[in-house]
């Protein structure tokens, strides 16, 4: 797969996309958030530097999700009043994007799904019930968190937010489902938790002593 | 485990019990004697017993 | 992974920290590369905000006791389902039922792939603890989690007392849960109530011989004292199942019976009545019977005698003599019937008849020595003799069937009595079978 480069508008450094539909991605020299248009890409922002974290996962760490392959190219952090957790973009090896979240070594695999008539924040609340894809999902919890940094490539353009709700939702299994609020309009994320021996993942971060 | 034992133990039993049957154990407890010549037929009295006599107690109750 | 990309300059790199306990000055190390929330001093017992890159002072506590000491050291290793988690936290907790407070104590493990989990230790009995990641259901005395029913066992409420290393909560000396307990060994569900938030977790019950293999700790693991909530059993074996087993036994014993009924020829061989004479017997008292023939296969032979005796006793020698081998069997059978009437009413002792089967009498032609002896009162008293060839043993029947139930008896005995130190501990304890206890006054 041919990978765009480009150079930052900002410090000039090469730019690499591994993944051809990314939005958005973030300069390792300059830390910049770039966008992309058209032409070319945009400086639109600047990442703080992020908390240090504990997640085993990073950038260029692979894996496996059912029968296919992934990369790891890019992530989001957010906390809330309990700590803290990475949703962190991955790479199909057909070309699509999913996302792998890690909240104090728990992990779990979401897809982004359309869905019609999904209620407002304000409208949701704890039991409630919906049906998608022929699974029913209970709201179990509704968090109020806040964006804390981004890195890498990104399917949409997302930073500097500051307050974002999420509501969880699960089932009777190992599914799950996400409503986020980071838009006014809600966005759908369906997925399920996994075990991380089942992820097989490598090219880990390495902590020292272990 | 203990199903394991078991089973085979039940059927050393039965097998046992079995083979008693076939071979005509019974729980009387008898003493054996060899070679009692053919003149006892004759003279009954010179049979040798295990046993002595017999003192009975003869109490009522 | 294209060439000349910049090292990434993402978070730090983690390392176990070294920092200084802002109240004494004493080394403090983080090993859980920021997952802690908590840690705690182990010179001054303070306890610290472990994402305060200034270890801010949460609380500060005195311990009562000075030698409280977790068994498995902080920092050391062990492999728990294929994984090394390394102890991070100590904590001691206690509880009062009736007026008695019981202790115990908790490890908090940490592996950077897989996160955390618990051990928890009380009276030499251990469990590897994970937190539930689907909720379980709780109903009426007991609660579904993954497709199995746990038994309400008991609620209590878990005060902190002691606290070591650091912790994935906001962890305070003091702080009350309501703890409950289900169970279904070998696995307990714990639900735990703490401000309001309720924590599940899931523990399944491990000796301490593994936990001292695990962690490669010296000496030997302490003594496990009483049955604990979710301790497997022992007697590891479906007792239904054995019942079962045992009933088909039976049966197939009684199937034996039948058939070697069905075999059995009952052949009579001799039926004599003889009368003892004292007065001819004076010399002579013993004298032979006629031959009979013993055919077929070696087996049984029944002899049956019967007397009118009547507040007599009389006594019989025999002896079944092959009159061509010249081998003997010997045995003596007694009659005696008493009977009579007194304050307490009519009463009798002993039989008119006997009935004695000989063991494995091979074929061939046989007679029998008879020797009588009689109750010097009695001068004289007729007596039948029955011999029949091949009958059935049943003795050795009940022996088996006694064989047969004595292991099946004793397992559930066994299984039973470890069920009721089981849950003696519980909330439910099972009731007093105490005998003798007649304190009517």
């Amino acid at each position: 797969m041919t990978q765009p480069v480009a150079n930052c508008p900002n410090c000039g450094a090469k730019i690499v996309f591994r993944w051809s539909s990314s939005v958005q991605t973030v300069c390792e020299f300059c830390k910049s958030i770039l966008v992309r248009t058209d032409v070319d890409l945009k400086k639109v922002g600047q990442v703080a530097d992020l908390p240090p974290d504990s997640s085993p996962i990073q950038i260029n760490a692979e894996g496996k999700y059912g029968n296919k392959a992934f990369v790891v190219v890019g992530r989001i952090l957010y906390e809330y009043d309990q700590g803290g957790w990475n949703e962190w973009h991955v790479m199909m090896n057909d070309g699509t994007s999913a996302w792998l979240s890690d909240a104090q070594n728990e992990y779990a695999v979401s897809l982004s799904a359309k869905a019609q008539n999904l209620p407002a924040a304000s409208q949701v609340q704890v039991g409630q019930q919906f049906d998608w894809n022929n699974q029913r999902y209970t709201v179990s919890v509704i968090t109020p968190a806040h964006y804390r940094g981004v890195e890498g490539e990104l399917p949409f353009q997302y930073w500097d937010k500051t307050d974002v709700t999420f509501v969880d939702l699960r089932s009777e299994s190992r599914k799950f489902a996400t409503l986020d609020y980071s838009d006014p309009e809600a966005a759908l994320y369906l997925g399920e938790f996994v075990e991380f021996d089942d992820l097989k993942l490598n090219n880990l971060r390495s902590f020292e002593g272990w | 485990m203990f199903r394991k034992f078991y089973l085979l133990y039940g059927f050393l039993v039965l097998g046992t019990a079995a083979f008693g049957q076939y071979r005509g154990w019974s729980l009387a407890t008898i003493n054996q004697l060899k070679n009692v010549p053919k003149s006892v037929r004759d003279n009954p009295g010179s049979y040798r017993s295990v046993y002595g006599f017999y003192h009975h107690y003869t109490g009522g109750k | 992974m294209s060439a000349g990309t910049p090292p990434l300059s993402g978070p730090p790199k983690p390392q176990a920290k070294a920092l200084n306990c802002p109240k004494c000055g004493a080394a403090i190390v983080l090993r859980s590369f920021g997952q802690a929330e908590t840690v705690v001093c182990a010179s001054c017992h303070s306890i610290l905000d472990a994402k305060d890159p200034n270890l801010a002072i949460l609380q500060q506590f005195e311990i009562k006791t000075s030698d409280i000491k977790p068994l498995i050291p902080l920092g050391t290793r062990g492999k728990l389902r294929g994984t090394d988690y390394e102890v991070i936290g100590f904590q001691r907790r206690s509880t009062q039922v009736d007026g008695i407070t019981y202790y115990w104590h908790e490890y908090v493990l940490f592996n950077p792939y897989k996160g955390i989990r618990y051990l928890s230790e009380y009276n030499g009995h251990w469990n590897d603890i994970s937190i539930c990641k689907t909720l379980p259901v709780a109903d009426f005395g007991g609660a579904n989690y993954l497709g199995e029913t746990y038994k309400h066992f008991q609620s209590a409420e878990a005060d902190t007392d002691f606290v070591l290393g650091e912790f994935p909560w906001q962890v305070r000396v003091g702080e009350k849960a309501a703890v409950t307990d289900y169970v279904h060994p070998p696995r307990v569900l714990s639900s735990e109530k703490l401000d309001k938030e309720v924590t599940w977790s899931i523990g399944e019950y491990m000796y301490g011989r593994e936990i001292w293999d695990s962690f490669k700790l010296p000496g030997a693991p302490p003594e496990p004292m009483g049955v604990y909530e979710n301790q497997p059993s022992p007697v590891a074996v479906n007792v239904n199942g054995i019942w079962v087993t045992f009933i088909a036994f039976t049966v197939f014993l009684l199937a034996l019976m039948a058939g070697f009924d069905m075999r059995a020829k009952k052949q009579p061989v001799l039926h004599e009545t003889y009368l003892y004479n004292r007065a001819d017997s004076k010399n002579e008292a013993s004298f032979v019977t006629n031959i009979f023939e013993l055919t077929g296969h070696i087996s049984t032979v029944e002899v049956k005698t019967y007397a009118p005796v009547s507040n007599h006793w009389i006594y019989l020698n025999y002896a079944l003599i092959n009159q061509d081998t010249g081998q003997a069997w010997d045995f003596g059978r007694e009659l005696s019937y008493y009977y009579g009437y007194d304050s307490d009413g009519s009463w009798s002792e002993g039989k008119q008849n006997d009935v004695v089967v000989i063991p494995s009498i091979p074929s061939g032609y046989y007679y029998l020595r008879i020797e009588p002896e009689v109750d010097p009162a009695l001068p004289s008293i007729p007596y039948t003799v029955d011999v029949t060839h091949d009958v059935p043993a049943f003795g050795i029947y009940g022996i088996a069937f006694v064989a047969l139930l004595v292991p099946v008896v004793i397992i559930s005995f066994r299984a039973y009595t470890f069920e009721r130190s089981r849950w003696s501990e519980s909330d439910h304890p099972p009731m007093q079978l105490t005998s003798g206890s007649g304190d009517d006054e």
